[in-house]
């Protein structure tokens, strides 16, 4: 009888987690700029140029992406079985509307104020990730009441919340785009389309611990996960308090996916294409599928941004544009080879 | 004794529409009981409530402490409930959806063990599902799939199962598979059961009590001898049956006499 | 002439005035003769006179055609053209600009309407303008071709190269009657400019980034009249080579390309931070020795008349060994800026 067991586990991680460390060593050597990686690491506490081209430029970014990657396939799987839905995806929580809101009015009003904290290391942190946040958690706590009822959270309440909130942010977010000037309008646009473009370590460290932190506490809801998705009244059945687990699950990923925004804007199709990919390949075992889904978000999302920095060189392609452009056709290829194993 | 279940004026309703209006009743351990009665009349609700799905007003106790006092884990050990739909979305193979119902017994964090998967096939060929463990749940007939929802009640080593309406899409033969297995579990293992049934012909052969339910009230409690007469069908149903007893002669059988 | 009735008759003829047929002569057709005599002189030169009118009419009405009588209701759709248009000395006849056009500071009192993208076409309407003037980079072609459906003359000046700008402020000179002023203006921006190309001949030319957006890092590219400005600064932009006006930067090509001179052109920025902003590039020459420079963003962003007095700034910032004295210019102007 073919289950889950420790040796599949380990397998599939494994492989996974080396590809990951690949990926983060590729993307560090590759860009738009030729790199000397001799110089760079000789040099790499004096000025040089090669030496911050990969420590101060490139390394931040491609920690920033694992992270994001990681994050936003993660909070993607857990949502899709929260929601009972296979369409489910990070943002239509709703939370990275707010976030986006957020981040869009420091954009608008304090772009330059940078937060009193050391330079030099640790580089400079704006306000704008900090207001994204406090977008996103207003934006939570206000989806949070519309949907709960009688101490429940229904799947169908806050996937509506969701995506009628999210709609009104939109319409917020291209009314400011429209009122402000034009080369803030540019910048806006920018952000909106999502970037992991960062230099400060302090921000990658953060969103890092918290990311793996949110990350690992979902992994131990793992086989609640499996039970969920076969319904509330039988999951409750077969032990699991649903509507405690469903309270829980939805701060955790809000919060998750609040953070990310707010430091990369929303860079959409990750949290719902690598899901899938990761259960036509190991299953929907979410005790599986969830790492599984993190190290290929991270390893996705690295790529991605390479190609986002090299593709148009000098420019740099928002990288939500690649995701998609890229993600989509690898998922129908799939699709194409292992649909039957996906429900009708 | 401590009764297995036992409820004492119990009330429901669902939002303004009441169900229950203060019935009492209780099963013992081992007894095997049929709920029966026409469509609305609550079959599936006071199975809900057996299980602390839905809470009325009044109480429920199972093996004398009240239902609130169980967790849910706790509870999952005890009783295990086969509704009637199933609704999966999600690719999970026979095996694993049967495993799930292993989930109370093995820490959360943890795979399932040796123990696991000795009950889990055993739960399988008990339920004649075992040859398609490996096949996805969403490839299954109907029949099929009833059969490996069953197979995961039977794999949490309840001591009270709930079945709701088990033989809705089963062709005659597992139809007749299904109750002859709940009553061998029944009559070996002790197992409590209470399920919701609409074949009342079925029910009268299988089941040793009946509950015949009727707007929100219990309506006859008993031996199918007791409870499924002509009066009785015609009161609740509203159709004109001739009961006959089956060869064996202690149970009865429905002849539906369809007007002209 | 005159031998008579009848040769005044025919006479009478030439100039189309009725003819009578006259009775053998009498005291009566003499003074009728007499009268006749004097209304064809009348006729004569008021005929000469119409003829002269007309013939004035014909060739004047050609003039117009050609040249409209110059606008008095004249609505802006971008900042670069209300700037324009009050530096060519038009600006009373201004009716509607957009919310933007804050300079010159008159500007700011004429009536609104609209944004620099989306200019409320029924606020244009209703100002029953003579002309409207719009740029190529923001004014919507649909919106352009919905007022010309309307009634209203629109005009679209293109500002994508610094030719452009030139050659666009001589268009509106020439829209607005006064095609001299135009040459005038663009003579003196003209001017200006090679006084900075003589000033900074000699110096190296300095790798430059200007910057509009931190974060992301939005920067000037290609084809944008800026770089041109950049390059007759002095200057090199680094993101020079690419096709797009603006582009998001990553910071490693910051650091490859190692710019000289970094300028913050964002809007509301503080001098006194942007040096921390880029602090951790060490290694980048701008940073190292504190040429990181913000600067307020109107005069260079705005592909108006300004541009020479951008450029000076701009070669100010890249180049301002080149402008300290008067000592260090030869004697024919030019300055000895060799030094980087």
């Amino acid at each position: 009888m073919k289950v889950l067991n420790r040796r599949k586990m380990i397998q599939v991680n494994g492989v996974l987690f080396l590809l990951l460390i690949l990926s983060a060593l590729g993307s560090s050597l590759l860009g738009p700029v030729p790199l000397d990686l001799v110089r760079a690491l000789e040099n790499m506490f004096s000025p040089d140029a090669n030496a911050e081209i990969l420590f101060r430029t490139r390394l931040p970014r491609v920690l920033l992406g694992i992270a994001i990657g990681g994050g936003m396939a993660a909070c993607g799987t857990v949502l899709q079985a929260l929601l009972r839905n296979p369409l489910a995806c990070p943002q239509m929580l709703g939370v990275s509307g707010g976030a986006s809101l957020g981040g869009i009015l420091g954009l608008i009003f304090f772009p330059y104020w940078l937060l009193p904290i050391a330079g030099g290391l640790f580089g400079e942190i704006s306000w704008v990730p900090l207001t994204a946040f406090v977008g996103a958690l207003l934006s939570m706590v206000l989806i949070y009441r519309f949907s709960l009822f009688h101490g429940r959270l229904h799947p169908y309440h806050l996937l509506l919340s969701g995506v009628i909130f999210n709609s009104f942010i939109a319409a917020v977010i291209m009314f400011l785009n429209s009122i402000v000037d034009f080369y803030q309008a540019q910048g806006l646009l920018f952000w909106l389309m999502g970037s992991l473009s960062t230099r400060a370590y302090l921000t990658v460290g953060f969103i890092w611990a918290y990311i793996v932190f949110g990350f690992l506490w979902l992994w131990t809801k793992g086989l609640s996960l499996n039970l969920i998705t076969l319904g509330e009244e039988a999951a409750m059945q077969l032990g699991v308090e649903t509507a405690a687990l469903q309270r829980q699950i939805f701060v955790a990923s809000s919060l998750m996916i609040g953070a990310m925004v707010s430091v990369s804007g929303m860079i959409g199709f990750v949290g719902l294409m690598i899901p899938h990919v990761m259960r036509l390949i190991v299953g929907s075992d979410h005790r599986l599928l969830l790492p599984a889904s993190f190290l290929a978000g991270g390893i996705f999302l690295c790529w991605a941004d390479t190609l986002a920095r090299i593709l148009l060189a000098p420019a740099e392609l928002p990288v939500g544009i690649i995701t998609a452009f890229f993600g989509g056709p690898f998922f129908l290829f799939l699709l194409y080879r292992e649909g039957k194993k996906l429900a009708v | 004794m401590n009764p297995a279940i036992r409820i004492d004026d119990l009330s429901f309703a669902y939002k303004d529409k009441p169900v229950f209006d203060g019935i009492s009743l209780s099963v013992d351990k081992g007894e095997m009981v049929g709920l029966i009665g026409p469509n609305g009349s609550g079959k599936t609700t006071l199975l809900k409530i057996f299980s602390a799905i839905l809470t009325g007003s009044g109480e429920v106790r199972l093996n004398g402490r009240n239902i609130q006092t169980y967790g849910r884990r706790e509870l999952s050990r005890l009783f295990a409930m086969v509704p009637q739909d199933n609704q999966i979305l999600f690719p999970y193979t026979v095996a694993e959806i049967v495993l799930m119902g292993r989930a109370s017994y093995h820490s959360p964090l943890a795979l399932e063990g040796e123990r696991d998967l000795k009950i889990a096939r055993a739960s399988m060929e008990l339920t004649d599902s075992l040859s398609f463990s490996e096949r996805y749940l969403h490839e299954l007939s109907g029949g099929e799939k009833q059969r490996v929802i069953i197979a995961r009640a039977l794999a949490q080593e309840p001591e009270i199962l709930l079945l709701d309406e088990p033989s809705a899409f089963l062709d005659l033969k597992h139809q007749v598979q299904i109750f002859e297995l709940m009553r061998r579990l029944n009559r070996e293992r002790g197992l409590t059961i209470v399920a919701a049934l609409h074949d009342l012909n079925l029910a009268a052969l299988f089941f040793p009590r009946l509950i015949l339910l009727r707007a929100g009230k219990i309506y006859r409690d008993g031996s199918p001898k007791e409870v499924l007469t002509e009066k009785t069908i015609e009161e609740v149903y509203g159709i004109s049956v001739r009961v006959e007893p089956d060869p064996s002669g202690e149970k009865p059988q429905l002849f539906i006499c369809p007007s002209p | 002439m005159l031998r008579g009735p009848q040769h005044e008759r025919r006479t009478n003829n030439k100039f189309k005035l009725p003819t009578f047929v006259l009775r053998p002569r009498s005291k009566d057709s003499d003074r009728f003769l007499a009268v006749c005599q004097a209304m064809n002189h009348w006729k004569r030169i008021l005929s000469v006179y119409f003829f002269a009118v007309s013939l004035l009419i014909v060739s004047r009405g050609n003039i117009f055609a050609a040249e409209a009588p110059s606008p008095q209701r004249v609505v802006s759709l971008a900042p670069s053209v209300t700037e324009t248009v009050f530096a060519l000395g038009f600006g009373s006849r201004l009716v509607g600009v957009t919310t933007y056009c804050d300079y010159p500071a008159e500007a700011r009192r004429l009536p609104k309407i609209g944004g620099f993208m989306n200019p409320s076409l029924e606020v244009i309407v209703a100002k029953k303008p003579d002309l409207v003037i719009g740029v190529n980079t923001a004014t919507d072609p649909a919106k352009a071709r919905e007022m010309e459906r309307l009634g209203l003359k629109v005009a679209l000046i293109s500002v994508t190269s610094l030719n452009d700008i030139l050659t666009g402020i001589k268009s509106i000179a020439r829209l607005m009657g006064s095609p001299q002023r135009g040459e005038k203006l663009v003579g003196a921006i003209e001017a200006d400019i090679q006084y900075i190309k003589k000033r900074v001949a000699g110096a190296p030319r300095r790798p430059v980034l200007l910057a509009v957006g931190i974060r992301p890092l939005v920067v000037v590219g290609g084809s944008n009249f800026i770089d041109q400005l950049i390059t007759l600064a002095g200057g090199e932009n680094i993101a020079g080579n690419s096709a797009q006006p603006w582009l998001n930067l990553p910071e490693e090509y910051v650091v490859a390309k190692a710019p000289q001179v970094i300028i913050e052109a964002g809007m509301g920025s503080e001098r006194q931070q942007s040096g921390n902003r880029w602090g951790d590039l060490k290694s980048v020459p701008a940073v190292a020795n504190g040429r990181v420079y913000s600067y307020q963003s109107d005069k260079i962003l705005r592909p108006g008349p300004r541009v020479g007095e951008a450029l000076a700034e701009l070669a100010r910032l890249i180049h301002p060994e080149c402008f300290t004295s008067p000592a260090n210019s030869k004697p024919n102007g030019e300055s000895r800026c060799e030094s980087s």
